[in-house]
């Protein structure tokens, strides 16, 4: 179980020193030390990702109704960017379940999906940190009895900072107005 | 334009196998409606907005902004706080109302048909609860109500096209929604027509709302809001503008004769009907719910709860006319009470004033009261004598002056001087006229006993009367005898009021 | 000399928290929350747990950012706290006279009081826990079908926060937790699985493709509305947001 605070000490201990240069940004989202764990069994702390802008999502693999369609959409967005744009960003999808969804079975569902390694980072998280993620995303979830879970469905993107840039509620279509954004973000000078 | 079209067509057939089969994603037709045919347009979609953004004023009831002499569609920038705070309910009484802009009902917006309005709603810091706005002009889910949730010191922010003219009520919908209604959570938005409305003279901003308190009408002190009450409907009050009193006095409306007046009426509830009527004035003029028929020559208005009207008349006559919740027991036992105090020269043609006003005894007084009619006939007369005025002044005296100098004259000890050979009147005769119609103050020693106390002037009485009242008096009781005519007191009236303590 | 090793020991008592936080043990078991498990009718499990009888203080916060800089309201970044964390000391080490030892500490935001409570050992109570402790009055576990629990809960919310807030350690419910109700409002950890319909009158259309599952939850007991509005109040904030009247406690699980 990870927490908190040891883990903030240690990020202090890790950047505080050395990369006083390029401080990182007070609202960006990699101020929260998140430990996540790969579709291949890597770990890497979420503030990793910095340096290329992200679209990110959260999702579980056993959700029947919305989740395919969050993946879909997460690829059908992909899709609509210019490729110079596409090759400047990376796809995340945390999962709301960690119990259910392990390692195996994150690297079963990208491969059912056919979700492109290079491309598709599908993570889990330990409790503590998904609903912290959760918040720092300001993504709602819930479980239900029957294992099920309520959430939130958005496709979020953040700059190369880690910053949220834009988010988008619009599932199972393509959002022009995301689209927009994320060339604008990934293509700033 | 072809090649993105077909990418979105391709991806949603995609779609239609991947999304849950329960609810399927809209259809693209759905999704692009040409923008020249829609029924919007039909409406008030003028188009984009135009020129620079305005901030819209706003007022605090019963004040509404200055009509929109605008004839294109702008961005409308409208900002309202929300504010919870103890303010008095009724005199003595106090309530904390939650607020749209620190006042019941809240702020006024006004804004054209066709503008498109950027809403900024501010929950201040030092709320307790979240706060949200459903504004009936808004066309679109929950009026705006999801888009504005917003937590203590935060702010959210949507924007709407305010398609459909006319007079609108705005509340919070937050859960409990009676809750924040009934703690004075609503208010007025008027989308004005493009063409404007016709000018009238004043307008007005009044809106009834029920509260419900767990003490009675009118007990003292804090008063929490009590939900038994609110659920049974029995509020404890009715009011005008959140507070009692809101509109009479030195509140109250006001005209001039021979002016329009449009009142924007608006009942916020949360459970009340309203039978809205003017005491004394007929409405010219009634656009029931803000819509675009209207209703003349309108005595009673219904404004249910959640609603609003656009009433007009004319000032023809002046006076003080009742803004009332016809429901009349709420007017007079809960507080649904107004006043429009029109000034200015009368008109007897239309309104002639009191014309007759006498004690009405009933059968078995009409010997006594005969007295009086004969002096005034007498008076018109030019025959009048001494004892028809004494005769009417014993009546009148009765019915006005024995309440406290008592019938026979002789006064209350050391409270209300005696009249009854009195020196203080024998002294001077002619001061009591100035006494009667100015009223006296002060120290003043009567029969060797000192007073100290008011006598109010006795306005209502015509000169004639005291004329009458005196004559009986100084002919009275062991007191010198005399005369007093119309005229003299018609000259005491205008002169400057007795002083207490003459010569002294 | 000897005065002076007095006082020395006085400060360090001083900038030392009072005492150990007190955490007592509930029983938990099936509970009927306004918040139905499923969003229909389900009962929630409540497993036995501990909380803390008091809310944290202004005094007991002190020292925790004392000890842990990164959460000092001029280091703290801005995603974990809004710009209003912490506004009410006079400074980032001072709580000052608008913040007395003894205050439940409030302007925190979520983040905040989670690391807190990982200080102590501990963590947020679920909702579901808070509810739980909260039913209770000074002799009953559930006391929330008298009329005067319902009546001294609306009581607090229509007093206008413009006075000071008193200081902790009001009546022990009786469990011996205190100032459950009436004081401040309180964080949860679930905070966010809260998913009231932020227009409250939509019932019964929940939008799937907003909520994946059952929709927005629907209340049940809706005439317990003392509930429902810290419920309504907990479903408007975001993880960073802060309040004037928004403080927390901290549980432990058995």
């Amino acid at each position: 179980m990870k927490h908190l605070l040891p883990v903030l000490a240690l990020l202090a201990a890790l950047f505080g020193g050395t990369a006083a240069a390029t401080p990182l940004p007070g609202d960006s989202v990699y101020n929260l030390p998140v430990q996540l764990t790969t579709q291949d069994g890597q770990r890497q702390m979420l503030a990793a990702r910095r340096g290329r802008p992200q679209l990110v999502t959260m999702f579980y693999t056993s959700c029947q109704m919305v989740c395919p369609m969050i993946i879909d959409s997460l690829r059908l967005t992909r899709n609509a960017l210019d490729p110079a744009t596409r090759a400047k960003i990376d796809l995340l999808a945390v999962s709301f379940d960690p119990a259910k969804d392990d390692v195996p079975t994150l690297k079963s569902y990208a491969e059912k999906r056919k979700l492109d390694p290079r491309i598709w980072t599908l993570a889990r998280a330990e409790p503590s940190q998904v609903r912290q993620l959760s918040g720092v995303l300001g993504l709602q979830y819930r479980q239900l009895p029957d294992g099920e879970f309520n959430h939130s469905s958005e496709l979020i993107l953040l700059d190369a900072e880690g910053r949220i840039a834009a988010r988008t509620t619009l599932i199972g279509r393509l959002d022009p107005a995301f689209v927009k954004a994320i060339g604008e973000t990934v293509n700033k000078p | 334009m072809s090649r993105p079209l077909s990418t979105v067509l391709a991806a949603l057939a995609v779609f239609a196998l991947a999304a849950c089969s329960d609810k399927p994603p809209a259809s693209p037709a759905a999704a692009t409606p040409p923008a020249s045919t829609s029924v919007a347009s039909q409406r008030g979609d003028f188009g984009p907005p135009q020129g620079e953004p305005i901030h819209a004023v706003l007022t605090s009831p019963p004040h509404v902004p200055p009509p929109i002499h605008r004839n294109y569609p702008a961005k409308v920038i409208v900002e309202l706080e929300v504010v919870e705070k103890e303010m008095p309910i009724s005199e003595g009484v106090s309530y904390t109302f939650w607020t749209f802009g620190g006042t019941v009902p809240g702020s006024f917006i006004r804004v054209r048909q066709g503008d498109t309005v950027e809403f900024h709603l501010k929950n201040a810091p030092d709320s307790k609860m979240p706060h949200n706005i459903d504004l009936h002009g808004v066309t679109g889910p929950g009026g705006g109500a999801a888009s504005s949730f917003t937590a203590p010191g935060h702010e959210s922010q949507f924007t709407f096209k305010a398609l459909n003219q006319g007079i609108f009520v705005y509340h919070c919908a937050t859960a409990p929604v009676g809750m924040h209604i009934a703690n004075g959570m609503y208010g007025l938005i008027l989308v004005e027509p493009p063409e404007g409305l016709a000018p009238v003279d004043h307008e007005y901003y009044v809106m009834q709302g029920d509260f419900y308190t767990t003490g009675k009408y009118r007990q003292k002190g804090l008063q929490p809001f009590d939900m038994e009450k609110a659920i049974d409907e029995h509020p404890t009050y009715v009011l005008f503008n959140g507070r009692e009193g809101a509109l009479t006095g030195d509140n109250a409306l006001t005209a001039k004769t021979n002016e329009t007046v449009r009142l924007f009426v608006g009942n916020g509830g949360p459970n009340l009907v309203s039978s809205f009527h003017v005491i004394g004035e007929i409405f010219d003029k009634v656009q029931p719910e803000g819509g675009t028929i209207a209703q003349h020559n309108v005595q009673t208005t219904l404004i249910p709860s959640g609603g609003a009207a656009t009433v007009e008349f004319h000032t023809d006559v002046p006076g003080s006319y009742v803004l009332v919740d016809h429901s009349i027991f709420r007017a007079f036992n809960k507080g649904a009470l107004g006043i429009l105090k029109v000034d200015g020269p009368e008109d007897k043609s239309i309104y002639s004033g009191k014309e007759v006003d006498s004690v009405y005894l009933g059968d078995r007084s009409e010997p006594n009261l005969k007295a009086v009619t004969v002096a005034a006939q007498a008076h018109a007369a030019g025959t009048l004598t001494k004892e028809e005025q004494i005769a009417a002044g014993k009546q009148l005296f009765t019915g006005t002056c024995s309440v406290c100098h008592q019938a026979n004259g002789e006064g209350l000890a050391n409270v209300f001087p005696p009249l009854a050979k009195s020196d203080f009147l024998a002294a001077d005769p002619k001061r009591a006229m100035s006494i009667v119609t100015h009223g006296l103050t002060g120290k003043i020693t009567v029969n060797g006993h000192e007073y100290d106390s008011v006598m109010p002037p006795m306005s209502q009485l015509n000169d004639d009367e005291v004329a009458n009242i005196l004559t009986y008096v100084i002919n009275s009781w062991d007191n010198p005898g005399g005369q007093f005519s119309k005229e003299d007191v018609a000259k005491a009236r205008a002169e400057a009021g007795p002083h207490a303590e003459p010569e002294h | 000399m000897r005065v002076r090793l007095a006082l020395a020991w006085f400060g360090l008592m001083l900038a030392l928290p009072a005492a150990a936080a007190e955490y007592v043990a509930l029983p938990g078991g099936t509970f009927t929350s306004v918040l139905p498990a499923d969003g229909k009718a389900a009962a929630a499990q409540v497993a036995p747990f501990r909380l803390r009888t008091e809310l944290v203080t202004n005094g007991e916060f002190l020292a925790f950012v004392q000890k842990h800089p990164q959460w000092q309201r001029d280091k703290v970044a801005g995603i974990l706290a809004d710009a209003r964390y912490l506004t009410q000391w006079e400074a980032p080490l001072v709580p000052g006279g608008q913040a007395l030892p003894r205050q439940p500490v409030t302007r925190v935001s979520w983040f905040a009081a989670q690391a807190y409570c990982e200080s102590e050992g501990a963590r947020l109570p679920s909702w579901y826990e808070w509810e739980f402790a909260a039913a209770a009055d000074a002799t009953r576990r559930d006391a929330r079908a008298d009329p005067a629990w319902r009546e001294s809960i609306l009581g607090w919310y229509s007093r206008p926060s413009s006075s000071a807030l008193p200081e902790v350690g009001g009546v022990a419910n009786v469990y011996g937790v205190r100032d459950m109700n009436g004081l401040v409002w309180e964080w949860v950890d679930d905070f966010n699985a809260l998913m009231v319909a932020s227009d409250s009158r939509e019932q019964g259309d929940p939008d799937l493709l907003k909520f994946c599952g059952a929709g927005a939850i629907s209340l049940q007991e809706k005439e317990n509305y003392a509930v429902l509005m810290r419920i309504a109040m907990l479903s408007a904030l975001k993880a960073a947001d802060t309040t004037n009247n928004l403080g927390f406690r901290c549980a432990k699980s058995n």
